[in-house]
């Protein structure tokens, strides 16, 4: 999905671009600290699932659309201070 | 005491070389020493026996709806779960609980208070949208159940679905009483028995969501339309004799084509309610009122 950002981008592709400069707005409103933490784990996020989820499989990204829609609607909450993320075993 | 239990060891291991029959009594340890109910749990465990042989298993097939976000590339399916009727509630969440806990822990679902009035189990049972903990199983063994999520609604996993813009469409109705007086002597707002009686139908709702997700002109626009659920706790409180802004409550339904006219009386929700509510009878009530609020020469036009 990442080689595909030239002039064209389908909808589905300027949603998720969309979702990932809301969370850089969102993370510019928290403290510089928590902000590169946001950034991190967000970017992280966005380019492994880039690279694993299939650009056709659009059940599946609709799926994690809506879901960091309402992650992010928490994070812009003014009482949320930062992300943070535990490992799976 | 000492001398009896003696006795009766002693006479055990002689019996125990002469006969297996004493061998049981040796069953019980925490019962030494009192030899009527160490007779009477080993009668219960000779019957218990007897009944389980007898007991004929009652297999029942389930197919529930599956579908995993961790797995991305995989699509949803129908899974199929047998279960013994013979030693399961008789409820369809009974029956979801035993294959979570025995066969396959991975099924998700939601539930709380497994007797009909929290309504998180909502969910499509065999073609009807009910709440899990009241659907008895059908008996039927030659047929399968099958159990799918709530239709038209964006699945998290399994048989759990998004309800947050059914609960963000009752919000917008503002379900609170507005008034503009405090009572007379400063205490509760009063209400006559017969005002009360109109509440009735209407309060009970437990907004497990099964109506709404039945209507088809919600299907075809839930961002819009509020849906049977919300519309009937509306009514609810359009008809309370304490509200006192009822005029604008009914102003803002019907500002717009969109949030109250959109039902085409296709009844689906009355016909699903688990608690037996008439969603399009309280939608009905609040078109008349609102036709009739009306001035004449329009009502006449209509």
């Amino acid at each position: 999905m990442g080689a595909s950002r030239g002039p064209r981008l389908s909808g589905l592709q300027k949603q998720v671009l969309s979702l990932y400069r809301g969370f850089l707005r969102a993370a510019r409103c928290k403290s510089a600290a928590d902000r590169r933490q946001i950034e991190s784990i967000v970017s992280a996020e966005f380019r492994r699932n880039s690279n694993q989820v299939d650009r056709k499989n659009f059940l599946y990204i609709e799926y994690l659309l809506r879901r960091g829609k309402k992650q992010l609607e928490q994070l812009q909450s003014p009482n949320t201070e930062s992300l943070s993320q535990t490992k799976q075993s | 005491m000492l001398r009896s239990s003696f006795l009766r060891r002693g006479y055990n291991k002689v019996a125990g070389i002469f006969g297996r029959a004493e061998a049981k009594k040796q069953d019980f340890p925490v019962l030494e020493g009192h030899p009527a109910a160490q007779e009477s749990a080993e009668v219960a465990l000779e019957s218990r026996v007897t009944v389980q042989d007898n007991v004929k298993k009652v297999m029942k097939e389930f197919r529930i709806y599956r579908w995993n976000p961790d797995r991305p590339d995989s699509k949803p399916f129908l899974q199929s779960y047998h279960v013994d009727l013979s030693e399961c509630g008789p409820m369809v969440l009974d029956a979801l609980q035993k294959i979570k806990a025995e066969t396959d822990s991975s099924l998700s679902y939601r539930r709380s208070c497994r007797e009909g009035i929290c309504g998180s189990c909502a969910m499509n049972i065999g073609g009807t949208n009910t709440v899990a903990c009241l659907k008895p199983i059908d008996g039927d063994t030659s047929k399968p159940t099958i159990i799918t999520p709530l239709p038209h609604m964006f699945v998290i996993k399994d048989l759990v679905v998004d309800l947050t813009n059914f609960y963000q469409q009752y919000k917008s109705i503002e379900p609170w009483l507005k008034t503009n007086m405090v009572p007379k002597d400063g205490r509760e707002y009063r209400q006559s028995p017969a005002d009360r009686k109109k509440l009735d139908g209407l309060y009970e709702c437990i907004l497990c969501a099964c109506c709404t997700t039945s209507c088809p002109s919600y299907w075809w626009n839930p961002e819009e339309y509020l849906g049977p659920a919300a519309l009937l706790h509306a009514y609810r409180w359009i008809c309370d004799s304490r509200d006192e802004l009822t005029e604008e409550r009914l102003q803002a339904l019907t500002e717009d084509e969109r949030k109250l006219y959109r039902c085409r009386a296709i009844k689906n929700c009355t016909a699903t309610c688990p608690k037996g509510l008439d969603p399009a009878d309280a939608i009905h009530k609040m078109k008349t009122k609102h036709m009739l609020s009306q001035p004449m020469e329009m009502v006449e036009i209509m």
